[in-house]
């Protein structure tokens, strides 16, 4: 189990300390080995000196050594050589220390004494054939390591909890924008998606954070916005011909009608009905767009001959109001695609161009390829849309006149199903205004896999 | 070529069945299942209703029927089911199945589960009274090299229409929408079913209906205009019938 605190600050302070603490820790311990190591190099050099003493008055007055030792009892040395027994001062002989033998490595060496205490060792020839050892005192030296440990021991804690404290205020301080903005986020909600999020510093990580939020929520915005309008319009469009179903079926029952006009009134309220239910269709395609694009089977087809029966059946149409319906391309142009979704897409756009061109006006449908791509273009010389409504007009249910709502049977959802139908199709539709006046409408498709 | 006495029948392609048959109709739906029943009887058929996926099961099970409607989605026991363990014990009524998911693979599965047809709802009953007639006729394969409807004449073969002696020349287009409505007369038509058989459309958002009533329009001015009685008639709101008197 890992321990893991919540809060980014508390995670942040922790790591800061823990680091801090292992860097303290590790330059203590260089600085207590070195103290340590000069100290007992002291104690060395002590003892050194200690030894030069002793032996130079053994070697001027050899035969005064109980008297010099009179003399010294504070030190501890011992004696020893052949027929001379070892003499020990009464500081070594309390000590209790261990004798050291000729031959033996006496320099540098620690010695335990048998009260525990601990003795630096120097020992030699000190002429006469006698062996001379000297013995100092460790404890001033292990008395001031040991303040030191102390002294760290009781400041590392201390230290360490005000660096912790600091580098809690200052994480605080720095993740202060990250609290500011969540709490702004919090309030946000879909009737209030226009309010953005403070930015502090725009160039700093949390300012482009906030920045790649306020993009977000510009967008959601937009899409709310969309689907209000989309809302309102299905709502308004399913309830003009649910009214007049209710109001003519209404007034009927209240009438007293002969069969013929009975009849009349339920045709009238079922082609209101098949409106109605056209709608629904139309809607339900475009809401399921996820579901039918899985229902799409992409085949190779040929989309000049696909052109040709779309024309053809529309052709109809464009003969009643006078206009010139033609198509070019004549050598098969290849395309990936689902026969149904792609037809309907342009029977859509040509539905739009006859309804929307001029009694006695051309439109002209091309098919070419290149590129990569496959284009099929449906070219009127209507008035074409105004610049105002031409990012909005593969929206559902968008009319760039308003009053011809409901007008010559249309859905308003024309282009937005040509749009879905050639999305579903891994293609894109575009619009563009012809020089001179018009419409182009471009259905962009990826050229067959060879 | 034909000489017979004006206004006889040349050979009636569509099928009249006098005996009466025996249709189930399982769904749930009170008025639709009644609806069903009344359009289906006025079409001299008999009808039955069961209103639970257990009850018409066993229905199927235990009784002769020659038609079976059956709605997939049902309380109790689902329509799928019913029919893939109807087909499972090799019973071979006819199934017409209804359903409102009108999603690709739930159509392949009615049909791979054994449907003979389906039906997406909301659906026009003239539609699937054509249907009906459809699968009852299933297996007579009465190929008539030629009909008509009382002084208008249709060679199949020479695709040549004649009315009162005078040929009235037809496009390939209106050629096939007179065949279908010959083929349908005394039955209305909608504009759905011509856009699916004639057009061969068939996603449901392909706007064809302006298309259908210019050609419609233009079928009139040719079959029916010139000549004293009328044999196009318009049903408002549902669709079109061919036949000598007005519905």
């Amino acid at each position: 189990m890992r321990f893991r605190p919540a809060s980014v600050r508390v995670r942040l302070t922790l790591w800061y300390t823990m680091v801090l603490a292992g860097i303290v820790v590790a330059l203590f311990g260089a600085v207590y080995l070195f103290v340590r190591a000069s100290l007992v190099r002291q104690l060395d050099s002590e003892a050194g000196a200690e030894f030069l003493a002793i032996s130079q008055a053994v070697a001027e007055e050899p035969n005064e050594i109980a008297e010099m030792a009179t003399e010294m009892s504070g030190r501890a040395f011992r004696l020893a050589g052949e027929g001379v027994g070892p003499y020990e001062s009464p500081a070594f002989k309390a000590a209790g220390l261990p004798a050291i033998e000729p031959g033996e490595p006496a320099a540098g060496q620690t010695l335990t004494a048998a009260d525990g205490r601990r003795f630096r060792v120097r020992s030699g020839p000190a002429g006469h054939g006698l062996l001379l050892t000297v013995a100092v005192p460790e404890e001033p030296v292990r008395g001031a390591l040991r303040t030191l440990l102390v002294i760290f021991v009781l400041a590392l804690p201390a230290g360490l909890g005000l660096a912790a404290l600091g580098g809690s205020l200052m994480a605080g301080r720095l993740l202060r924008p990250v609290a500011v903005m969540a709490a702004r986020a919090e309030e946000i909600s879909a009737e209030s998606l226009s309010s953005r999020l403070p930015i502090e510093d725009p160039s700093d990580e949390f300012g482009r954070l906030a920045t790649v939020f306020n993009r977000m929520l510009a967008r959601l915005e937009e899409s709310f916005d969309r689907l209000r309008r989309f809302t309102a319009d299905a709502s308004h469009e399913l309830r003009t011909p649910l009214t007049v179903i209710q109001s003519v079926g209404e007034v009927a029952l209240q009438e007293d009608l002969d069969t013929a006009a009975y009849r009349d009134r339920i045709g009238s309220m079922l082609e209101e009905l098949n409106r109605l239910s056209r709608l629904v269709d139309s809607l339900l395609t475009l809401t399921r767009a996820d579901a039918a694009a899985a229902a799409v089977r992409r085949t190779e087809i040929d989309a000049v001959r696909l052109a040709a029966r779309a024309v053809e059946d529309m052709r109809p149409l464009a003969e009643e109001k006078g206009q010139d319906l033609t198509l070019s391309g004549g050598e098969p142009v290849t395309v990936q695609a689902d026969e149904g979704t792609l037809r309907l897409a342009l029977v859509n756009v040509l539905d739009n161009a006859v309804k929307y061109a001029p009694a006695g006006g051309t439109i002209d449908v091309g098919v070419r390829a290149g590129n990569g791509q496959v284009l099929i273009e449906v070219a009127d010389n209507g008035p074409g849309v105004p610049a105002a409504h031409v990012g909005r007009i593969f929206e559902r249910f968008y009319r760039v006149d308003q009053s011809r709502s409901g007008e010559s049977g249309g859905t308003g959802l024309g282009l937005a199903i040509a749009k879905w139908a050639v999305e579903v199709n891994g293609g894109r539709i575009e619009y563009a205004a012809r020089d001179g006046g018009g419409s182009l409408f471009r259905l962009v498709l990826p050229v067959a896999r060879v | 070529m034909f000489s017979g006495p004006r206004g006889r029948h040349v050979v009636s392609c569509t099928w009249e069945e006098r005996a009466a048959l025996n249709i189930l109709v399982i769904e749930d739906e009170k008025k639709v299942a009644q609806a069903l029943k009344k359009g289906l009887e006025a079409e001299e058929h008999n009808v039955h209703l069961s209103m639970t996926g257990e009850d018409g099961f066993f229905r199927v099970c235990a009784e002769k029927f020659d038609l079976v409607i059956l709605d997939l989605m049902l309380p109790g026991r689902d329509g799928t089911e019913i029919l893939r363990t109807l087909r499972q014990r090799d019973v071979g009524t006819p199934v017409l199945v209804l359903t409102a998911r009108d999603a690709l693979e739930d159509k392949i599965l009615g049909l791979d589960l054994g449907a003979d047809d389906y039906m997406v709802k909301p659906f026009a009953f003239p539609e699937l009274s054509a249907r009906v007639r459809a699968l009852l006729r299933r297996g007579r394969t009465d190929q008539p090299a030629k009909i008509g409807l009382a002084d208008l004449e249709m060679d199949l073969g020479r695709r040549s229409v004649v009315r009162a002696r005078r040929a009235i020349p037809l496009t390939a287009k209106e050629f096939d929408l007179l065949e279908y409505l010959l083929r349908n007369q005394g039955h209305v038509v909608t504009r759905q079913m011509l856009a699916r058989d004639v057009w061969k459309e068939m996603l449901r958002a392909t706007p064809l209906d302006n298309v259908i009533d210019v050609h419609i329009g233009r079928l009139r001015r040719k079959v029916d205009d010139p000549f004293a009685t009328r044999l196009i008639h318009t049903v408002r709101g549902v669709g079109f019938i061919l036949s000598e008197t007005p519905p």
